[in-house]
């Protein structure tokens, strides 16, 4: 049985190990690539496959360059894929881009707001984009404000705010239109420990209220608090995905940073002329 | 809205600057003004001992100031203050220039008059009658040495100057009294200039000019760095990327933006235009009561103003749209800043060739956009209502127009990956010439059609710089027909040919020769060129009754009828300007550019940019606008028959076609004439030429475009697969 697009899924209890119903993020044979004159045509996104579910944190992890961006700019519907499907929450990313945009909450390590507005105004102005009646945009932010411990941010101006301050303000305007699915690209980049501190918790605290979450990042620590499940990105391909516990016991690797660095070096030397396919390296963890 | 509200740098450039800035100009205006009245300068005379004892000679100096009958008040004879100088004796570094150079360069004085050493004497002789036997020596010249350097200096000077003018007709009403011829022999009569305009019609006609463009101008400026802040700025600060995640569709985005600009741009506008007027008001009262009199000059009617308003809403959506796109584009506001300066150097010519003298509210300069709407502007604030009101549809349909492409572009812009997320790279060009060579397909891509039109038009720049049109007239056939040949085989073919040698890599396919024609088609095409040719002769009748030729334009094209008529064989004229264009023209265009151009803009963009390119290189305005529909026509033959070789004997034809015509009305006229069929298919048009009766055009274009239908079944959309040249089709 399949259910209809958009349909809200069951809400797993805090603490809970999360039983999906259906994925919430759907992706299959995504690729994109880029036509650069000087450099030639460069495949960013290589027939990616994987899957997240509510409940629970999924970890895209990769060096610098591995295409974590460029996937999730397809997710959030701000690039278009040369192949393959996306699909969240049922809806197809390239042609309900509207529909997934309602269902996605994005939030980039740039943390933009907008300088000459105050937090409130921020956030308001994004409900207001997502079509929030006045009150329950409202009554939503009230209960974002006091939730981020963000009532001392309400009347400052984007430009005296802090980064830690900018991130909370970017994550209540992600949050604002209650999303069924979050995207974090690299949100901790730039933080210092605490607002990165703070950033987990959200992530940690979403993932309990049954959101779907798809966390980029390239930082171990990261992964081994926050991600249930995880694929390793490099050069556009998913060089292996599982549950942390899982790789960790199939590399027979317990440190997570030394397993990353050992999986993108063997895919480097298996990806040089004489090497074999990467994706033949490793089984492909179904998602 | 409210971001931009908070901008101090957009806030001072709409609110802060037009307040300011002209009651500063105005109140400096006036400072000159004052400076130019109350400001005293010192006159050093040399030789002036030449003047005291001269008889009939009216005093030119009273004490240390010139005479006071030399002057109308007594407050202008106090601003010249008059020393005599000793004259030097020895010629050379002492001698009378020398020494007012060196006290005008130590600012001792301000000006210094040099008599001639024997001024009085030569005045009396140039007051005596003419000896028959001796020529008149010339009159004596003093020298008035002032330094245009310095602002008072030369304000003395052209005091100074004006004096002894005054001194000078003093001088002859002088000497003619003395001969008894009365004063009024020298001027027997007067003209007298009567304006029959009213007071309002006068007080405009400064206005009707100065106001559309200051006010445009600003209107441009007011939309430019809210666009840049809206865009770059916002991909600047990682906004834009978080603003495009929302629900909202692109076009709203844009249109969210656009009205921002708008507001901002309006109100711009409309601020300038009210300190403008403000600070013209003040100004003109204030010069009335230091002048003591008119000053020529009103604050902006009423009327003018309330005019103003209306036409800067659709100018403000126009330089919005057109400023958000190009602001789109770039990557940070400092790149955006960069754009305005090629984005203002487009729209200034077009605000300020209705200010010359002879540019006229008319049916062609209606259709202009930009400049139609100041001439609209310009009627309106004159009072021309009735020539407004019959020019207000074309001119509001092209505006429209021109806001609604404009808008479009924005929004293409918003909805391209390549340009939201253009990476900043360094530009090496000669990486990328390398990589287009390395990486080119079968036939040229968008920016190898675009780079082989910028090298026809280069190409044709450079020929008329090393090989200019001869100024009056071709001096034989041959010359002619070497110009002919070098403009279309240099700067149509060779650029072509070069393009499809590095950029492409079939020659077949870039240039439509895969496929074998159909001998309908050819034929099809022929016809299409019989058929259409009345339309398009009446078409550039039409063009040129809008924009008549400049008067040196129809002497070179008389010349050139008169050349080619009586050259040698018509079959040569026809190879050479029928077939050889068609040619050159057919390959380069629906060949190399058509190809390119189609694989981003699809097949009617592809077609329509191309007629665009096609009818700019030709170099009259009135043959662009005529040459552009027939270039469309040939594109869709191109497209639908897969073929050039129809475009080719359809360009020909249509050449030679209108060649024949040309070169044998009056031959024709007779004949239809005879027939009894002169007024079913000719009409005399305004200008006095013959023209194909609108019904035969109307006709002719329908059966054209049938015919245009019925072409190519077969090679329609994409070029098909080379079948083997010969085989049946």
């Amino acid at each position: 049985m399949t259910d209809a697009p958009g349909a809200p899924s069951p809400t797993p209890s805090p603490g809970r190990q999360p039983v999906a119903q259906r994925p919430m993020v759907q992706v299959e044979g995504l690729t994109k690539t880029y036509d650069d004159l000087a450099r030639g045509e460069i495949v960013a996104v290589d027939r990616l496959t994987f899957s997240a579910h509510s409940g629970e944190v999924f970890g895209l992890l990769g060096p610098n360059g591995a295409g974590k961006t460029t996937a999730l700019r397809i997710l959030t519907t701000l690039l278009k894929p040369t192949a393959g499907v996306a699909l969240v929450n049922g809806f197809d990313c390239v042609r309900q881009a509207e529909l997934v945009r309602n269902q996605i909450g994005f939030i980039s390590a740039n943390t933009a707001v907008y300088d000459r507005m105050t937090a409130w105004e921020f956030v308001e102005y994004f409900g207001r984009l997502h079509g929030l009646a006045p009150a329950t945009l409202r009554e939503r932010m009230e209960g974002l404000f006091a939730k981020l411990g963000m009532d001392d941010l309400r009347d400052t101006l984007g430009a005296k705010m802090s980064t830690g301050m900018k991130q909370k303000t970017s994550i209540a305007r992600a949050l604002v239109h209650d999303p069924p699915v979050i995207v974090f690209d690299e949100a901790t980049n730039g933080l210092d420990a605490f607002a990165a501190r703070a950033s987990l918790d959200a992530v940690a605290e979403l993932r309990d209220e049954g959101k779907c979450v798809v966390f980029s990042t390239h930082i171990m620590s990261e992964v081994q608090r926050s991600c249930d499940r995880i694929a390793v990105m490099h050069r556009g391909r998913i060089i292996d995905s599982g549950p942390t516990d899982e790789l960790r016991e199939r590399h027979g690797q317990q440190d997570l940073e030394e397993l990353f660095f050992q999986m993108v070096r063997s895919a480097d030397q298996a990806s040089s002329p004489l090497g074999p396919h990467p994706s033949s390296l490793k089984p492909q963890a179904s998602p | 809205m409210r971001d931009q509200l908070r901008d101090r740098r957009t806030l001072f450039m709409v609110a802060v600057l037009p307040v300011l800035m002209y009651p500063l100009l105005g109140t400096s205006f006036f400072q000159l003004a004052q400076f130019m009245r109350e400001t005293t300068g010192r006159v050093a005379l040399y030789n002036a001992e030449e003047l005291t004892d001269a008889p009939g000679v009216p005093p030119l100096v009273e004490g240390d100031r010139f005479a006071e009958k030399l002057f109308a008040t007594p407050e202008e004879r106090e601003r010249l203050i008059v020393e005599r100088r000793p004259t030097p004796d020895a010629p050379g570094p002492d001698d009378p220039a020398a020494a007012a150079r060196a006290a005008i360069a130590a600012e001792e004085i301000e000006v210094a008059v040099v008599f001639p050493a024997d001024f009085a004497e030569r005045l009396q002789s140039a007051g005596a009658a003419p000896s028959p036997d001796a020529p008149a020596p010339p009159p004596p010249a003093p020298a008035v040495l002032y330094n245009s350097g310095r602002e008072p200096s030369q304000v003395a000077g052209l005091r100074t100057s004006d004096i002894l003018r005054r001194w000078r007709r003093a001088l002859v009403r002088q000497t003619l009294e003395d001969s008894g011829v009365p004063p009024a022999a020298t001027s027997p009569f007067q003209v007298a200039q009567l304006d029959v305009a009213d007071q309002s019609v006068r007080e405009a006609m400064v206005w009707s000019k100065l106001l559309p463009f200051i006010v445009f101008l600003w209107a441009l400026t007011g939309a430019f760095y809210p666009a840049i802040d809206l865009c770059a700025g916002e991909k600047e600060r990682g906004t834009l990327e978080t603003l495009l995640a929302s629900p909202a569709r692109r076009s709203e985005i844009v249109g969210g933006k656009l009205l921002t600009v708008m507001t901002f741009s309006v109100f711009t506008a409309l601020l300038n235009l009210a300190s403008l007027a403000l600070t013209a008001k003040i100004l003109v009262g204030q010069l009335a009561g230091v002048l003591g009199g008119p000053v020529g000059l009103a604050a902006p009617p009423a009327a003018a103003m309330a005019w103003i308003v209306v036409a800067v809403v659709p100018i403000a959506a126009l330089f919005s749209a057109l400023s958000l796109a190009c602001a789109a584009y770039a990557r940070s506001t400092k790149e955006g800043q960069y754009y305005f300066m090629p984005l203002f150097l487009a729209a200034t010519p077009l605000m300020v060739l209705p200010l010359s003298p002879g540019v006229e509210l008319n049916l062609g300069n209606s259709l202009v956009p930009v400049m139609g709407l100041v001439l609209l502007l310009r009627a309106l604030i004159e009072g021309q209502l009735a020539d407004a009101a019959l020019y207000a549809g074309p001119v509001i349909l092209v505006t429209a127009i021109c806001c609604w492409l404009a808008m479009r572009w924005a929004v293409s812009q918003f909805n391209q990956e390549s340009v939201l997320f253009r990476e900043s790279e360094r530009f090496d060009l000669r990486a990328q010439l390398a990589a287009m060579v390395r990486r080119r397909g079968d036939t040229p891509s968008p920016t190898a059609a675009i780079a082989c039109f910028a090298a026809m038009l280069l190409a044709q720049s450079a020929l008329r710089s090393l090989w200019p049109l001869p100024s009056e007239g071709f001096s034989g056939f041959g010359y002619f027909a070497a110009l002919v040949i070098a403009g279309q085989v240099l700067c149509i073919l060779a650029p072509a040919v070069l393009v499809t040698w590095l950029l492409a890599r079939s020659w077949r396919e870039t240039w439509r020769l895969q496929a074998p024609p159909r001998v309908a088609d050819m034929a099809l095409g022929l016809a299409v060129a019989l058929a259409l040719h009345p339309a398009g002769q009446r078409l550039a009748l039409g063009i040129r009754e809008l924009y008549p030729l400049s008067e040196s334009v129809k002497a070179q094209l008389a010349g050139l009828a008169g050349l080619v008529g009586d050259a040698p064989p018509i079959g040569v004229v026809l190879l050479l300007m029928g077939v050889l264009p068609a040619v050159c023209e057919e390959l380069a265009f629906r060949g190399v550019i058509l190809t390119g151009l189609r694989k981003s803009l699809g097949d009617a963009g592809g077609v329509l940019l191309t007629a665009v390119l096609f009818g700019a290189t030709h170099t009259v305005l009135v043959q662009s606008l005529a040459a552009a529909p027939v270039g469309a026509v040939l594109g869709v033959i191109a497209l639908r028959t897969g073929s050039i070789v129809p475009c080719v004997l359809m360009h020909a034809a249509y050449n030679s076609l209108q060649l024949l015509a040309a070169l044998n009305a009056p031959r024709i006229r007779s004949l239809t004439s005879d027939w009894g069929l002169s007024d079913a298919v000719f009409v005399e048009m305004p200008s006095g030429e013959l023209g194909y009766a609108l019904p035969i055009a109307i006709l002719g274009g329908v059966a054209a475009a049938l015919m245009v239908l019925a072409m190519g079944r077969r090679g329609r959309g994409a070029p098909q697969p080379a079948p083997a040249f010969g085989a049946a089709s």
